[in-house]
């Protein structure tokens, strides 16, 4: 799914934030814009809402160089949650090559959670991708919020499966990057078996980590 | 947009593919822009690719300009090119005013220009993708249109193969049901050939001992008679032989037990005609048929299983003959008479009663047996419908009646009231052609 250019010595990758309705997605990606450096990213496109609903994606992009040349552009998409825009949905997670799924800790959405889950399952399958073998990652946001699943059947649920699960409250600002930096940790992994990233292009995994969070310190030179 | 063929071979859109600075802004976008900073005081303003190719470029040859400013522009944080400006020396101050502010006006621009084409993109892809997958669902709906068309077309084929296994099924229940009265009769019938029988049989010995005993008393005077004389010895001995073999007995006995023999045999005979006629053997097409002389044909081939507490009334009257297949008759007859013996076994009357009337000849038997209650009196009729016991009947005595006078184009109808016997009615068209 990747898209890579050796000629040019140019990646595309493609990492997609997927969950059910007001799970907290956009502003999983708000929180990344304001935490993160300016430097090696874009801007955060919000593409038009209603009532402050998305309705097509937001997209945040990053630009990095490696110390071998390799140029990669790394875009990172929110899909609408609501279950009228499985359309569009699917259209965004078109070679998607990694997933954080967004679930809502509030026991109240559970099954809105699982709808989701099984919503992306049978996407990524529209799409010609597999559930098994994607890079995935979890994280349950609102945790600042009262009557939530509870840490240990969380991690009853979710520990067998191996995926990694985070817990996070994007609107205060804590989880949110440790998501990224998991999905990107897996993404490297990913294509660093198939691509030679480190061999090929001196980028370790802890520079590409390293590049693409650049935490932003108040004060500190942007 | 880029469209990639997938593995069906149609096209698939992707969203937010690679972008150059010439694809999200054009010339006609900038010049008006580039105009504006040349009129605030640059010389010269040109807006380049990220590989130093020129999108657009206002102002005049630049060789005497020598101050210049850059401003590099980026598409979601990569280098895609710049701005360049020259102007007069010395007016290094205003030309950096002049370069931030086009910078902000062609970002600004940039910006949604992306953010169009962005929507632009995800509308058409979306669009496609459902008109697609409309034009999938159309197609799927077409083929289970039609396979339920081909459904409701086996259907009723199926629903005719049944109903045809069905009619079957009902004809050969019937003609079982036939046979179940037939063997009823017959072993009634098998009771009365036995007796007579019997007793000629027994008749016969004993006629067979009487004949050897002639043999030897015809023996002995045979051989005298040839010596022409009998002794005064042999003339004892004759009387002897005569007591000793019971002749005189004999010989008033053997007259009776030839009569009884004889009588036997000829209630045989009668049994046998009675059964041929009911049977119809030999009239195995329609004839004209008297219908009053089948009723007693029928009771007779019963007569055993009559009580001798019964009494059986005839009401006869003259009727025309009437054209049918004299067996069916009185198989109707039989089952009509075997379920009034049913009803009452004890001081059972039944009267049977025949009249002519508008062409049709009604025959009423009418029973003083328990009767049929009102709620099953319309369903006596019904295959299988039975308030007998499990195991004593199927309940198709009654369907069996109602198919035989169906197809002789009668009627038959009963009315009861329970404890008071019940009458049933049967019609059967008079006259009538007969095939011969």
């Amino acid at each position: 799914m990747i898209e890579y250019d050796e000629i040019e010595s140019r990646m595309v990758l493609k990492l997609v934030y997927y969950g059910p309705a007001l799970s907290g997605k956009t502003t999983n990606l708000l929180n990344l814009h304001e935490q993160l450096e300016k430097k090696g990213r874009g801007d955060l496109m919000v593409l038009d809402t209603r009532d402050d609903r998305t309705i097509f994606f937001d997209l945040l992009p990053f630009y990095i160089v490696s110390p071998g040349g390799l140029k990669i552009k790394l875009k990172v998409f929110t899909v609408p949650g609501q279950v009228k825009h499985d359309a569009t949905r699917k259209a965004v997670l078109q070679r998607a090559d990694g997933v954080a799924f967004i679930a809502d800790s509030q026991v109240v959405e559970a099954t809105n959670n699982s709808q989701s889950f099984e919503n992306l399952e049978s996407n990524l399958a529209i799409v010609g991708l597999d559930i098994d073998t994607i890079t995935l990652v979890i994280q349950f946001n609102k945790r600042d919020l009262d009557n939530i699943i509870p840490g240990p059947e969380v991690e009853r649920i979710w520990k067998p499966t191996g995926i990694p699960f985070f817990y996070a409250s994007a609107l205060e600002g804590w989880g949110v990057v440790e998501t990224f930096k998991s999905l990107l940790e897996l993404t490297y992994s990913h294509i660093d078996r198939r691509y030679g990233l480190d061999e090929r292009y001196g980028l370790d995994m802890e520079t590409f980590i390293r590049k693409l969070t650049n935490i932003y310190e108040p004060g500190q030179a942007g | 947009m880029e469209k990639s063929p997938n593995d069906k071979g149609d096209l698939r859109y992707i969203i937010g593919s690679e972008k150059s600075l010439r694809d999200i802004i054009s010339e006609r976008d900038l010049m008006p822009l580039l105009k504006m900073a040349a009129g605030a005081g640059a010389c010269v303003v040109k807006v380049s690719d990220a590989s130093g190719g020129i999108i657009c470029e206002y102002g005049g040859p630049a060789d005497k300009r020598e101050a210049g400013m850059q401003r590099p522009l980026y598409i979601e944080g990569e280098p895609a090119g710049g701005i360049v400006l020259l102007g007069e020396e010395g007016t290094d101050s205003r030309l950096e005013k002049i370069a931030d502010l086009l910078y902000d006006s062609i970002t600004f621009l940039m910006d949604s220009n992306l953010k169009r084409m962005l929507t632009t993109e995800i509308h058409t892809t979306v669009l496609n993708q459902s008109y697609e997958e409309l034009l999938e669902t159309n197609r799927k709906l077409e083929i289970s249109r039609k396979e339920y068309r081909e459904l409701a077309e086996n259907l009723e084929r199926k629903v005719q193969e049944r109903t045809f296994e069905l009619k079957q099924a009902l004809a050969r229940l019937l003609q079982q049901e036939k046979m179940a009265s037939i063997g009823q009769l017959a072993a009634g019938v098998a009771h009365e050939v036995n007796n007579p029988l019997g007793f000629v049989y027994s008749n016969l010995s004993t006629l067979k001992r009487y004949a050897d005993k002639f043999i030897e008393m015809l023996e002995f005077y045979r051989s005298a008679f040839k010596r022409q004389e009998f002794t005064r010895e042999e003339i004892r001995t004759e009387q002897r032989k005569w007591e000793a073999l019971k002749l005189d007995y004999v010989l008033s006995d053997v007259y009776d037990l030839i009569g009884q023999s004889l009588d036997g045999a000829e209630r045989v005979r009668r049994i046998v005609a009675d059964l041929k006629g009911f049977s119809h053997i030999d009239d195995v097409t329609v004839t004209v048929v008297d219908i009053n002389a089948e009723i007693d044909r029928t009771l007779k081939v019963i007569a055993h299983e009559i009580p001798d507490t019964a009494e059986i009334q005839r009401n006869y009257n003259q009727l025309p003959g009437c054209c049918c297949n004299p067996a069916l008759l009185c198989q109707v007859f039989l089952n009509i008479i075997l379920n009034a013996l049913q009803a009452r076994r004890e001081g059972l009357k039944l009267v049977i009663s025949t009249k002519y009337v508008n062409g049709f000849i009604e025959i009423i038997f009418a029973d003083n047996g328990h009767g049929i209650p009102d709620t099953v009196i319309n369903r006596i009729f019904e295959p299988f419908f039975t308030t007998k016991e499990v195991g004593s009947g199927i309940g198709m005595g009654l369907t069996v009646i109602h198919d035989i006078i169906s197809s002789l184009k009668g009627a038959i109808d009963v009315e009861s009231s329970p404890g008071k016997g019940a009458t049933f009615k049967v019609l059967i068209p008079s006259g009538g052609e007969c095939n011969e």
